[in-house]
């Protein structure tokens, strides 16, 4: 038991970056009702370009992370036109060929992520990467290494400026409108079609921005997508779907999971144990932990 | 009528091509290609029954073919059970996984069915990885029964008897009605007296079964499996691409997406193989391409137009017939 308070406290840091991921990607959700399976390649991608940038100008990855942020958004703000377009076809079932459509990017982004950077796995390295504060006086030792609390600050700015965009702004309650009923918002003037592609370049900006920290504090590789993506949905399902309040929750949770397998069982077991948690939560309370989900 | 003679001749033909394939040819490398190419058939239709009748996208269709794959391999090895055994317990064994992950699963919406099918398949592969009893990822090695013949017939026979009874049940019963009523409108098709919930299970469990079987059958033949092949994302990542691109919904669209798809991969493998990953790429491409440009998929478009030509001329025709009796 002398190690849990450190588990705990990892698992708080660590879940508070899932929290940044997660309400972006049920954000996009929210307003295109599309599920992106391309979130974990994003992430990648981020991780990727701030490893590169960071080997070529010597520079501090955290520095990069506004630019990144700039050029991933114009990314997604130019990719969702393309999904729009699936999503409001008139042949077949737009909705599932919007599902299918994220699925064949995400299997060409690894595609591509593999071919361009191989298999090995890294880390990126930061000026945060070496410091940590040891906290001597919780009854056992807790040592939080800089990187992460640097990460877990990131995380609540995010979270926040999010919060401010959505509640405070006119943007945001257009989005709201959108994610509560897409026609009626439409009349009410909100441009569905350009809102969707801000806020789905918003998550793809997010999402990539992340991809840098998460690279600094564990490892970046071409198959790292896939874990993300299966942590971005439980945290979404486990929130409950379309309930934002619920997210920051389900990714604490996350987080503790992760920290807890890695601390004391096999970590090669998380993705398992993320799946059984999940699944007994569905079994349960198929609306999520606060039974406030659609 | 005669359009239906034709047609039924046609497939009495191609039934008796396939048939006497491995007295045509000599060569066991072509049978082999035969043989996996009939092996994506059934596994793509198997797929499509769950994606395209349903409307429910299993993104982890390979790990029912993985679950039958590793049942077999098990039985075999460990318990000495002789093949044909084996087999059954390979589709059963799928259709339970089918059961348990479908009981929380199918609650929910499309888009979360699609990607707890995914995790699922993940979390399977993890578990093979990582157990002691499945070889981790060292794979299991399973005796060799080398009669190609065997095998070739063994998954002609598979696939046709699938192809027939889904055919029979979604094409000409009332069950596959039922299933494009639940795709169309889940509300809609609750209103009229369906219990949807039952009928997605019946219809997952309908696609995992055949899928664990052919599964066995693979394990059997390649006689080593392990969790990157059997398991993998490719299996799953392969299905979609032949059933989008030969046509969601129907029988014969997955069948030819399935066949054309893995034309292709042999090819490429053939002459390509430095470039595999180049392979990862072009399957996700040829998914967002034919999702953008022939959503209906190849069969699907090509019956659309069929149908669109044989429309018109009919009212010409017609006036044509009318004339020539006032006359």
């Amino acid at each position: 038991m002398e190690l849990l308070p450190q588990a705990l406290a990892d698992g708080i840091l660590l879940g508070g970056i899932y929290i940044t991921i997660a309400i972006a990607f049920s954000l996009t959700y929210g307003v295109m009702h599309v599920i992106d399976f391309a979130v974990g390649e994003w992430i990648m991608f981020g991780a990727f370009t701030g490893y590169y940038l960071n080997k070529w100008t010597g520079l501090d990855p955290f520095l990069f992370m506004p630019v990144i942020f700039a050029a991933y958004f114009v990314v997604g703000y130019l990719v969702q036109p393309v999904i729009h377009r699936v999503l409001s076809g008139t042949k077949g079932n737009p909705f599932l060929m919007g599902l299918v459509f994220t699925f064949g990017l995400a299997i060409m982004f690894k595609g591509l992520a593999l071919t361009v950077f191989g298999y090995y796995s890294n880390s990126i390295p930061s000026m945060f990467s070496e410091g940590a504060f040891t906290f001597e006086n919780l009854g056992a030792g807790v040592t939080i290494p800089t990187v992460r609390l640097v990460g877990l600050i990131y995380a609540l700015a995010i979270t926040a400026a999010l919060h401010y965009l959505l509640k405070k702004t006119n943007f945001g309650l257009g989005v709201r409108a959108l994610a509560q009923h897409k026609d009626a918002a439409g009349l009410m003037g909100v441009n569905s079609k350009r809102t969707g592609s801000y806020v789905y370049g918003i998550y793809v900006g997010i999402s990539a921005m992340t991809g840098v920290l998460l690279g600094c504090i564990l490892s970046i590789g071409a198959q790292m997508g896939n874990e993300y993506t299966i942590f971005a949905f439980f945290v979404v399902v486990l929130a409950g779907m379309g309930y934002l309040a619920g997210v920051p929750w389900a990714a604490l949770l996350l987080g503790m999971v992760q920290s807890i397998f890695m601390i004391y069982f096999n970590p090669s077991h998380t993705l398992l144990a993320v799946f059984v948690i999940l699944y007994l939560i569905l079994l349960i309370s198929p609306r999520g932990l606060f039974a406030k989900g659609v | 009528m005669k359009a239906l003679n034709n047609r039924l001749g046609l497939m009495a033909l191609i039934v008796a091509l396939l048939f006497a394939l491995p007295l045509l040819v000599n060569d066991t490398f072509i049978l082999r290609v035969a043989t996996e190419a009939i092996m994506w058939v059934g596994l793509a239709i198997a797929f499509d029954v769950i994606a395209g009748y349903t409307g429910y996208l299993n993104f982890g269709h390979g790990a029912f073919f993985g679950i039958g794959a590793y049942t077999i391999a098990l039985l075999m090895m460990k318990a000495n059970l002789p093949f044909a055994l084996a087999l059954p317990a390979g589709g059963v064994a799928a259709g339970i996984a089918a059961l348990i992950a479908g009981i929380p699963t199918l609650r929910l919406k499309g888009a979360y069915f699609a990607i707890a099918t995914w995790a699922l398949s993940r979390a399977i592969q993890q578990l093979a990885l990582n157990v002691e009893w499945t070889g981790g990822p060292d794979g299991m090695r399973l005796d060799a029964y080398l009669h190609p013949e065997f095998f070739y017939y063994l998954m002609l026979v598979t696939v046709g008897a699938t192809f027939l009874l889904l055919w029979y049940l979604l094409e000409r019963a009332p069950f596959g009605l039922k299933l494009k009523a639940i795709r169309e409108d889940e509300e809609g098709a609750k209103a009229l007296g369906l219990n949807p919930t039952k009928l997605k299970m019946q219809a997952f469990i309908l696609s995992a079964l055949p899928t664990g079987v052919l599964g066995g059958i693979y394990a059997y033949w390649i006689t080593f499996i392990d969790p990157s092949s059997t398991l993998g994302d490719m299996v799953s990542d392969q299905a979609v691409v032949m059933v989008v691109f030969g046509g969601m919904g129907t029988l014969f669209g997955p069948a030819i997406g399935a066949l054309l798809i893995f034309a292709f991969k042999t090819v490429f493998w053939a002459y390509l193989s430095d470039y595999q990953l180049l392979y990862l790429i072009i399957l996700g491409a040829l998914i967002a391409v034919s999702v953008i440009f022939i959503p209906n998929g190849l069969w699907g478009t090509l019956m659309s137009r069929k149908k669109a030509e044989t429309a018109r001329p009919e009212p010409v025709l017609k006036a044509g017939v009318a004339q020539e009796e006032a006359n």
